[in-house]
Formats: structure tokens, sequence, C-alpha cells
């Protein structure tokens, strides 16, 4: 698979009925073609799919064979009124079905790398590509994404679950033809069924996170990035992340994921790096 | 466009039942415009009424300009606090990696507070017809068209404040001069002429006073200080050039936070 086609070939159902122009008006590429991966792509997150067949299963790819999918070259970064850069020339490839964890202790970088691949930081130097995008280019790299940042934020309180799902389907320009499957999808990906018409205010920690979560994989992005996803999880949201980041995985998306403890690496990861100085180190 | 479309549509829904979620916001949202024309109801009274060339007087000429100053507050007030909002409740971060884009979202943001306005705006007029007896001119429904592009001319002005908020993440101090400042210039609570001259041209470089002029002749039959094309001109003028320019500083706004990272503080 060529590096500058994998998006394309990667692009989920979903989002490929609906291409044309981003949020900003440009025009998003076309996919040409789909490579025989793609079938396996469809195979795996097709709604009818459960999770549970899915992670007895998986068909995890080869990351080790795979194509490039996203690459971060040489990225720096520095605060303003601060002397040292929190990042320093790192760079990292993340393959086809390949899920990649970074620690590090607190205040060492790791969520302004993560911000820095979604594309909510630009790049002070170094360069980040996912085939022929940057977060630079167009809103067509954005749809490749799938963020959850640290905390609890960003949800709205007095929408119900349904609707923080629909309102985001919506900024991620799901088709209405496909919108309430998404959103079923979603409820259904992280077990937030019952709660579908709770308004988010009333819920619990753990709760939030399982939305926050549920926005950030219901729309079958390419790279999805995770800021400490365990978060106020129990036992059984934890193991439905684990289904969601095997199924990524196995439809040839890629995951970057960090916490700051390497015991939370059981969620799976393929290769591990630590944050130090400003550098990524490969974890032991 | 239809994804465009329907992600704005999903903004303004989300506001709306945002909006609709505080009964009591809703209640006092409506009582605010009765007891500001019941006061300038009383405050006419004691103005001498051949001064305003109005069929309603001093009423007919403020209730108008309390109309736009509903609009104005909302448009410099209200748009820069909920930009802000949007950067404290985190939801930012996600405008910023959503297919709809951050721009597209903040001026999303705009529309159903914008709506609301109009629609607050519209209730003032009505409540002085029908309370106190404020004669309505029949050219009235064509002031709903000038409000719309009234509306989009006053959009620069909050692109600015937004801008504002992405920069400086706290413009409540500018915001509160700007509508004090255009309130004074506007001639929103007495007419221009009553300016000394040195400021006086500043009512005629910003489209709140041709705004004001048009909606007062639809409205109530005040007399225009300018031909109506001249006034519709103008604010075609402020919305055709300045959105584009406001816009464009947004997006800069935007982008500069990315690039040193403080598009995420607050």
């Amino acid at each position: 698979m060529h590096p500058t086609s994998t998006r394309s070939e990667l692009r989920s159902p979903v989002i490929e009925a609906d291409k044309g122009k981003d949020g900003e008006g440009r025009e998003a590429p076309h996919a040409d073609e789909r490579a025989g991966a793609a079938q396996d792509l469809t195979d795996a997150h097709a709604p009818q799919a459960t999770a549970a067949v899915a992670v007895a299963s998986p068909k995890l790819l080869d990351h080790e064979q795979a194509s490039p999918l996203l690459e971060l070259e040489n990225l720096y970064h520095r605060w303003r009124r601060s002397t040292q850069p929190v990042l320093d020339g790192v760079s990292l490839t993340l393959h086809e079905g390949e899920s990649v964890w970074i620690g590090g202790r607190n205040g060492a970088g790791k969520t302004t790398l993560l911000r820095l691949a979604a594309g909510i930081f630009l790049p002070q130097r170094g360069t980040i590509r996912m085939g022929t995008l940057t977060p630079r280019s167009s809103g067509a790299y954005r749809r490749q994404i799938g963020f959850l940042s640290a905390g609890d934020r960003g949800l709205y309180a007095r929408l119900r679950v349904s609707g923080q799902l629909d309102f985001w389907a919506r900024l991620c320009y799901i088709p209405p033809s496909e919108r309430a499957n998404v959103v079923a999808r979603g409820l259904e990906q992280f077990g937030l069924e019952a709660l579908a018409g709770q308004r988010v205010d009333r819920l619990s920690m753990g709760q939030r996170q399982r939305i926050r979560l549920a926005m950030a994989f219901m729309h079958e992005p390419a790279a999805v990035m995770l800021d400490e996803p365990r978060n106020s999880l129990d036992d059984d949201g934890y193991r439905l992340l684990s289904e969601q980041v095997e199924l990524v995985r196995a439809r040839g998306a890629t995951v970057l994921w960090c916490s700051p403890r390497g015991e939370d690496r059981v969620l799976g990861s393929d290769r591990g790096f630590t944050l130090e100085d400003g550098r990524l180190e490969q974890a032991s | 466009m239809r994804p465009w479309f329907e992600a704005m549509v999903g903004i303004m829904r989300r506001d709306a039942v945002t909006f609709l979620s505080y009964r009591a916001q809703i209640v006092s949202q409506f009582l605010a415009p009765l007891f500001s024309i019941t006061l300038f109801y009383y405050i006419s009274h004691v103005l001498v009424r051949r001064t305003f060339n109005t069929p309603g007087g001093y009423f007919g000429f403020v209730v108008v300009g309390l109309a736009i100053i509903q609009i104005l507050t909302i448009t410099l007030g209200v748009l820069p606090m909920s930009a802000r909002q949007e950067l404290i409740s985190g939801n930012i971060e996600r405008f910023l990696v959503s297919a709809h884009g951050p721009l597209s979202c903040l001026f999303g943001t705009m529309l159903f507070p914008m709506l609301n306005a109009v629609v607050i705006g519209a209730l003032t007029l009505a409540m002085a017809g029908l309370i106190f007896g404020l004669p309505v001119a029949a050219t009235a429904p064509l002031a709903i068209p000038v409000a719309v592009l009234g509306t989009v001319a006053f959009m620069p002005f909050a692109c600015l404040l937004v801008a504002g908020v992405m920069m400086f993440k706290q413009v409540a101090s500018a915001s509160a001069f700007l509508v004090a400042a255009i309130t004074l210039v506007g001639g929103l609570y007495f007419p221009v002429v009553l300016l000394p001259a040195e400021i006086r041209w500043m009512s005629q470089v910003q489209p709140f006073t041709p705004a004001a002029d048009m909606m007062r002749n639809l409205l109530v039959g005040t007399p225009l200080g300018e031909p109506a094309w001249v006034d519709l001109a103008k604010l075609a003028g402020f919305a055709i050039v300045l959105l584009p320019l406001g816009a464009l500083l947004m997006r800069a706004a935007i982008r500069h936070g990315q690039r040193i990272g403080t598009i995420v503080e607050y």
C-alpha cells in the first residue's frame, strides 16, 4: 500500500459517502480506489458486528509490514516564556493497525505531542503527514482524527447523551441518512444505551468519560488519539475501550495514546515510548 | 454544502436546547425589555413631543433604539462570552478536530444568539405597540430584511471580539466599552444631531446609525436623515467589506493560538 494512498483506503464508508468540501470550503481529496484491506475494514466496523465477536477474533494487521499511516517528523514545540522546548526533534511513524503508547512524567509533553498529532496545535518546526494530508492543508486531515482530551471537558452539560453524540456526528459531516445508526453504534460501543436520554450534567465522571470516548471513535477515524483514556473508567468501561482499540487496529487504523503510568499499557500497544527532556525514548 | 448546513443546524439546535433548559432565563429575557420600555414610556412623558418628528414622539424613537440595543448587546456582549465558554468548556479542542472546523463552528455559535436577539427585538416592538399603544407604520414588515442586513453588518464587530477572545481570552471590558460607545454615537437613545460636531462624524462610520435610521423609518415613520438607498448601501458595504475581514481575523487568531499553543488556554 502506497503511503499517499493510505488515507483513501482507510477512510470509512461513512466518511467516504460524504466527501466533498471541508468546514472551510476546500475540496477534500477523493478516493480513487480501495485496496483489498478496505474490505477488511468494512467487515470489521460494520454496525451489526458486535464488539465481543471482533475482539474474540481480531483481524489485526501485521504492523511491522504495514504502511506508514501517520508520520511525525522532527517536531519542536516551545512554550512562550520557557527557555527549554517541551518537544525537541520528536519523530514517530504510526503504521496501519498499530497502537502506540507514550508515557512520561507530568509535564513531559505527552499532551502537547497528541495535540500536535491531532492538529489542535500547529508545529513550530517539523512536519506531520497522513499520506498527502497535513494539519495545515485542509479539513480533510481533521476528518481522519479521533481525539480524546485528558480530563472531563468537551461536553455540553444540558444536552442529553444521544444529543451530544448527534451533535458531534453533525460536526463530523456524517450524512443524515447514516447519523442515527452512527449515534446508535456510539451508544452501543461504550454501553451508553440506557443513558441515551439522560442529561450529561447528571452523569457520573466515568459515564461522561464513556461519552467522550464514543465521540473519539464513532466517526471511524484513521487515527485515534487518546489522552489518558482510562480516567474514571470502571472495569466494564475499560473492557469496552480495549475492544474499541482492537477494532480500530483491526480495520487498519492507528491508535496513539498516552498516560503517565506504564501499567496502563495493558490497554494494548505494539510499541511504547517515554518522553523525557523533549525527546522520545523507547520504553523498556 | 449540505453537511455544512447540517452542522450549522446542529450547533443552533445545541444552543436552543441549552437556552430552553434554563427556564428562569427565558422568563427574565422576556421581562427585561418590558421593564425597559415601561421605563422609557414614562421618561418620554417628560420630553417635549415635537422634538421628535415621530408619531410616537420620543417613545417611538427610543423603542426602536432599545430593540437595536438588544441586538447590539447580544452581538458584542453575548457572542464573545459564548466563544469564551467554548474555551472554558474545552469544546474548542473538539472544534479543532472536527470536519466542520473551528471557524465554521464559531460562526455557528453566533447563529442562535443572533436569532434570539432579533426575536427579542421584535418582541420589544410588539410589547410597545400592544401594551403602550405605539403606532406602528404599515411599512413595518420591510424592517425584517433591514434587520437581517443590519445584523450581518454588525457581525464583523463580533468577529473582532471573538478573535480577541481567541488571542487574549477575556474581552469583557472591550465589549462593554464598544457597546457603550456605539450606543452613544449610533443615535440609539437620542438623535445624533445633538452630538458635538467633533464626534458626530463617528455616527457615519459604523453601521448602527444607518440601521437605526432605516428601522425607525420603517417601523414608526421617523423621516430618514439620508435617502434610503444611501443607508442601505452603507449597511451592505459594511457587511460585504468587513465580514470577510472579520472572518480572516478570526482565522488568523485561531492559527496564531494553534502555533504558540495558547488556543486551548482560557
